[in-house]
């Protein structure tokens, strides 16, 4: 296929999807197979996009090339159609025909915004982008209407829009630099041509706009201390919603930070841009691990595990080349790891009919299937081998090393040793004991399970070896977006 | 010319900081949605004045758009919800009124250290209000985290919007129109999905105090 071809497939599967769901009737088999259907097409478009940027190719499309995959984008894109293919064709579970089509307009139209945003080159139309994942995803946190969901609607909306708005005051901040420089140009606030003028950018203006981007984009990502809407919105949302928030949102969010910290480093020459990004990266994971302790709802374990995530991925930004490389991988494994625990945990919510742990035991026993994929998830997710996580985190940690960070390092293996006891102590009260009475006993809906089994065999895959087009792809990204 | 312009476009910002203190002086939910309306007249005058002056045609659709939206549109919406929602019970703000104006002030003083710094980088004639557009959008910001009223934190977004538009159109004559036509497009349905979320929490919890969503607190 032509690049043009795979640029139309791969944003227009996912709008032509939710038209679809909008006009189709909501009762319809084949309107449901057919948004399935266009969600994989959009992940075999991200495929080939990928494909093309492994032999070498960047491939651009739009009026003045206002689309571009490098291999940064391409990462995301594969990342974030995999997981919306995941959670259009597994649905919110146990829903009504109305729930189902809400969901199914919506979940599509979120999958655009976010392709989107991780394959334009200009920065505002990211940020357009990224504004707009809040709205199509908030709409979707209170689908089943209760004074939970009405309240973790509501703090995400707000919270969201008002961060994302000062990583718009950031953007601002910077395109006024520019146009202070080299005057205005329609261009001007694409990346490439950013990148190209950074060197000669103001330190001051662009240190300035750093702190609000980062703000910004951090609030959406999930960064403490602006993480507080994070935890409700993950755990009201409808499972699969849950997954492509937790799994790919974060993400996207993240990107827009390494895009802009690309620029940012080739005009400050000071330590200040690394020194925010650990910081805001240690609290994450402290506060992040703290709480984990005390949880009592898994939805809510697995949101503050994806704030404890980011946190680290945040660091790996700050430690050089080495520790972005890592920060990459360990995105990937993320994406791969929380978007099936997510809905997994809808399974076993439909089941136990409740979030409380403390009410959920037997899992083993009730759900052999479920219960095992989510042990082998929560053992990636705390960073055991062989899977994934377990590589990333320790190349992470040796790029911390190298960078003579010793006692960051240190503090960060403290806090993984405590949300690794967390989480393994609610597992165990999860798995084991006699199930409450009046649960049933036996797997349902077997073929949904057959993808996430295919998530966790990925997961044990990257943990034990790395892939050689995925490792070109993760060596690229590290020459664009480093000095 | 030029210092006519730099005057008119002092005067614009001016007014359009002076109605964010208004949010923080006055009382009560139509008290605010005028001191918004008043803030948007001003911006939209301030970026067709900049078209004027620059001679750049896009911006008087911009400010033709952004009097359309915010000054008439969205305060239309807004007096709607007021009307139906009723004005309830009293949600006193976490922050009295005194305190309020006090760190408004400050929050001005911010802005002007964290601008000093960029606003030299400026040769335009404009420059000189865009402290007072920062000034904007920390008050607007502060405005979203001290007050209880669902509403209020809605208008409160609404300024902080404003705010950067404005900073936009002084520090670089207005970004890009396909961004400026996105930006709207966001705001809107923002707006939109915040409305649908309103009636929601006054429908679930009879009230629009936010101090009631703690629920899920812990």
């Amino acid at each position: 296929m032509s690049e043009p071809t795979l640029f139309l497939l791969l944003l227009g599967a996912p709008l032509a999807a939710a038209l679809l769901a909008a006009v189709g009737s909501s009762a319809s088999r084949a309107v449901a197979a057919s948004t399935g259907l266009l969600a994989l097409g959009a992940l075999a478009a991200a495929l080939g996009l990928a494909a093309r940027v492994v032999e070498g190719g960047v491939p651009t499309w739009g009026p003045g090339e206002l689309f571009r995959v490098d291999a940064l984008s391409a990462v995301l894109a594969v990342c974030v159609a995999f997981v919306s293919a995941l959670a259009v064709c597994l649905g919110p579970a146990s829903e009504t025909a109305r729930h189902a089509r809400t969901f199914r307009i919506f979940a599509s139209l979120f999958a655009f915004t976010m392709l989107v945003a991780v394959t334009t080159n200009n920065v505002a139309v990211m940020w357009v982008a990224i504004e707009a994942t809040t709205i199509t995803s908030a709409v979707l946190v209170p689908l089943q209407v209760s004074r939970a969901s009405v309240e973790a609607s509501w703090k995400y909306i707000l919270i969201g829009s008002v961060g994302i708005a000062l990583a718009f005051v950031g953007t601002v901040l910077a395109y006024f630099d520019f146009v202070a420089l080299a005057g205005a140009r329609e261009s001007a606030l694409h990346w490439t041509v950013l990148m190209a003028a950074a060197p000669a950018l103001h330190p001051a203006a662009m240190q300035l706009a750093f702190v609000f981007l980062l703000v910004g984009y951090g609030t959406k990502a999930g960064l403490a201390p602006m993480h507080t809407w994070l935890p409700d919105a993950h755990a009201e949302a409808p499972a699969a919603l849950s997954a492509m928030m937790s799994g790919v949102l974060l993400a996207v969010a993240l990107y827009a930070i390494v895009r802009w910290k690309a620029v940012v480093d080739l005009a400050v020459d000071g330590p200040l841009p690394d020194r925010l990004l650990i910081g805001l990266g240690l609290l994450s994971l402290a506060l992040a691990a703290l709480s984990l302790l005390g949880q009592r709802h898994y939805k809510r374990l697995l949101a503050y595990s994806s704030i404890e995530h980011t946190g680290l991925m945040c660091m790996g930004l700050a430690l050089g080349p080495l520790g972005v490389f890592a920060a990459m991988l360990h995105l990937i494994n993320h994406t791969a790891a929380k978007s099936m625990m997510f809905l997994l945990s809808g399974r076993i919510r439909e089941r136990y009919g409740t979030a409380d742990i403390r009410h959920v035991s037997g899992l083993l026993r009730t759900m052999p299937i479920t219960g095992g994929l989510f042990v082998a998830g929560t053992l990636a997710l705390v960073g055991l081998p062989p899977f994934g996580l377990f590589l990333s985190k320790l190349t992470l940690l040796r790029a911390g090393f190298a960078a003579g960070h010793a006692w960051l390092m240190a503090a960060v293996l403290a806090l993984l040793a405590v949300a690794f006891v967390a989480f393994v102590g609610h597992l165990n009260r999860m798995l084991y004991g006699a199930p409450p009475a009046g649960v049933a006993t036996g797997e349902t809906g077997r073929g949904a399970l057959v993808p996430l089994a295919a998530c966790a065999l990925v997961l044990v895959w990257l943990g034990l070896v790395l892939p050689a087009p995925l490792e070109t792809l993760l060596d690229r990204i590290v020459e664009i977006t480093t000095r | 010319m030029e210092s006519l312009f730099s005057q008119l476009a002092m005067l614009g910002s001016s007014l359009a900081l002076i109605a964010s203190f208004l949010l923080l002086w006055r009382r009560g939910i139509p008290a605010y949605i005028d001191a918004f309306v008043l803030q948007s007249l001003a911006l939209g005058a301030t970026t067709a004045l900049v078209g004027h002056f620059t001679g750049n045609p896009e911006l008087y659709l911009v400010a033709g758009l952004l009097t359309a939206i915010k000054g008439v549109g969205i305060p239309l919406l807004l007096r709607r919800m007021a009307r139906r929602l009723g004005s309830g019970r009293r949600v006193p703000p976490y922050v009295n009124t005194a305190t309020s104006l006090l760190v408004g002030g400050l929050l001005v003083l911010l802005a002007y250290v964290v601008m000093r710094p960029v606003v030299q980088l400026s040769q335009l004639p404009t420059r000189a209000g865009m402290p007072l557009a920062m000034g904007l959008i920390f008050i607007s910001l502060f405005v979203v985290v001290s007050r209880r009223h669902a509403l209020t934190q809605v208008i409160g977004f609404l300024m902080l919007e404003n705010g950067i538009a404005l900073l936009a159109v002084l520090g670089t004559y207005g970004i890009p129109l396909i961004v400026e036509i996105g930006v709207f497009l966001d705001v809107l349905m923002g707006f939109l999905v915040m409305q649908i979320f309103v009636y929601q929490i006054h429908e679930t919890f009879q009230s629009l105090d936010v101090e009631q969503l703690n629920r899920l607190r812990r």
